[in-house]
């Protein structure tokens, strides 16, 4: 802990919110609170970064928040923790949207458009731009940045853009074995390079 | 020891990448596999680090007051007993009148609203659906005509598929031969003699055939080996100017199995037997 209170490595952050899950599930909106304000942020960029629409996105967010309160009794901390159980559930719901738009786009006859958005650098190179982040996404950014090129993206489509790995394939013009190389690689290297750092 | 292909099914499993076989196989080698669990754990919790890959975002001010407004909502169940005193014996029953009325005052109150949300949310969610569903039937409906016209062009495609292949399986019956000129004047005379054993009837086709005297006729014979002369096919003529004739025929008797086509020079009106010469001789 910090001299003001706040967790600062990240097992003690980890600690933090697997006690404020301890709460909640005690029924302490406090504690949802708290939670709320430590991991919205990443959450909402994640949601909209995968959906491109904010009320979408706040929509996500708010069901997954609800969904931790719910179930803040079947947390288990040894089997992961806080926020990644948050991102899976942002992820899952944000993709699942994502494929619920496209079908219904399909069924409308319009065409869903084939750039989401990967592969420009805009919004990867806006990253200089990013202010008041926690050390760890600074840790997981310079981490992603040292990966190659081809790995970076490869990631950040299997993560972001709700593809499956033959559609990832396809998008980046590869063969399916390459793009599971290159995830596989560069997850491991992820892992190798963020050991103390998650 | 954990090979690539583990590292490789673990890497994709972390990213919801799996599916089919290759999740079925992965997720049983995992429940065997303590390394491989461990493996995955980590992969896992650093594929949702990912999410600090995306720009960042701040979430509007509003959404963290619907948030904790919603989880107010959904905790009146298990907020309820807990408003109640534990130690009853002290409290005198009287007393708990007022927090009666008050707790169903606020039951009251909050119930109704809660229900509201729930069933404005599940209304939403509804409507969503059933537009979906809707959007879905008529794509069906639509897909239905085309099946439908297709289906009907597709009958009258076999239609014509089966009366081409049953002409295909006529023609392949037919017995076709060409007759070639017996005669020293007229050696580029030419006959085509088709006969359908179906129908037992032909068609004679001839060419540069000398035109004949008033009192003469080109007689044309079927040779069947079942009988011992040839059979009558019936007379003809050829126009004078070019030669030609196409005659339709048929055999004085029924024949089975056609080996050769003749034609011969005879008297006006034809004969039971070749009696003259034969001017035209199939192979």
């Amino acid at each position: 802990m910090t001299s003001s209170g706040e967790p600062n490595s990240p097992g003690e952050r980890a600690n933090a919110n697997s006690e404020l899950m301890r709460r909640m599930a005690g029924g302490d909106r406090d504690a949802l609170a708290e939670l709320y304000d430590g991991l919205s942020r990443p959450l909402y960029s994640t949601a909209r970064h995968i959906l491109k629409d904010a009320a979408e996105a706040q929509d996500v967010v708010h069901d997954v928040f609800l969904t931790l309160w719910r179930n803040a009794s079947s947390f288990d901390s040894s089997r992961g923790a806080a926020f990644s159980w948050a991102v899976t559930l942002t992820r899952n719901r944000s993709i699942d949207r994502l494929r619920t738009r496209a079908n219904r786009a399909r069924l409308l006859g319009n065409s869903v458009p084939d750039d989401l958005g990967y592969g420009s650098e805009n919004e990867m190179l806006g990253a200089d731009a990013r202010v008041d982040l926690g050390d760890r996404a600074v840790a997981v950014r310079s981490a992603l940045a040292e990966l190659p090129k081809e790995q970076q993206l490869a990631l950040e489509l299997a993560f972001f853009s709700g593809l499956t790995q033959r559609e990832i394939a396809e998008k980046l013009s590869e063969p399916v074995g390459t793009i599971k190389a290159r995830i596989r690689r560069g997850l491991l290297k992820l892992r190798d390079m963020l050991a103390n750092r998650l | 020891m954990i090979d690539e292909r583990q590292e490789e099914l673990a890497s994709l499993h972390a990213l919801g990448l799996l599916e089919g076989a290759d999740l079925e196989q992965f997720t049983a080698e995992l429940a065997r596999s303590p390394e491989l669990q461990r493996l995955a754990a980590e992969l896992r919790r650093v594929s949702t680090a990912l999410a600090h890959q995306a720009p960042d975002a701040e979430p509007p001010a509003e959404l963290r007051a619907r948030v904790l407004a919603s989880a107010s909502s959904f905790a009146l169940d298990p907020a309820l007993p807990k408003a109640f005193p534990t130690n009853g014996g002290l409290v005198p029953f009287r007393s708990w009148i007022p927090w009666l009325v008050a707790a169903c005052i606020a039951v009251a109150a909050v119930w109704p609203e809660r229900l509201y949300i729930r069933a404005e949310s599940e209304n939403v969610s509804l409507r969503e659906r059933q537009r979906l569903a809707q959007l879905a039937l008529e794509q069906t409906r639509a897909q239905l005509g085309d099946a439908r016209r297709l289906l009907a062009q597709s009958g009258r495609q076999i239609a014509e598929l089966s009366a081409n292949l049953k002409a295909e399986g006529d023609l392949a019956h037919l017995k076709i031969a060409t007759l070639a000129s017996m005669l020293g004047n007229s050696p580029a005379a030419l006959a085509v003699a088709v006969w359908d054993p179906t129908r037992e009837e032909g068609v004679l086709a001839v060419s540069r055939l000398p035109a004949l005297a008033l009192e003469k006729d080109y007689q044309l014979w079927v040779i069947d080996k079942q009988y011992p002369s040839p059979v009558s096919g019936g007379v003809f003529v050829v126009d004078p100017a070019t030669g030609e004739a196409h005659i339709v025929f048929k055999a004085d008797k029924p024949v089975h199995s056609i080996a050769k086509f003749a034609v011969s020079l005879e008297r006006k009106g034809g004969v039971p037997k070749p009696e003259g010469p034969i001017v035209l001789l199939s192979n």
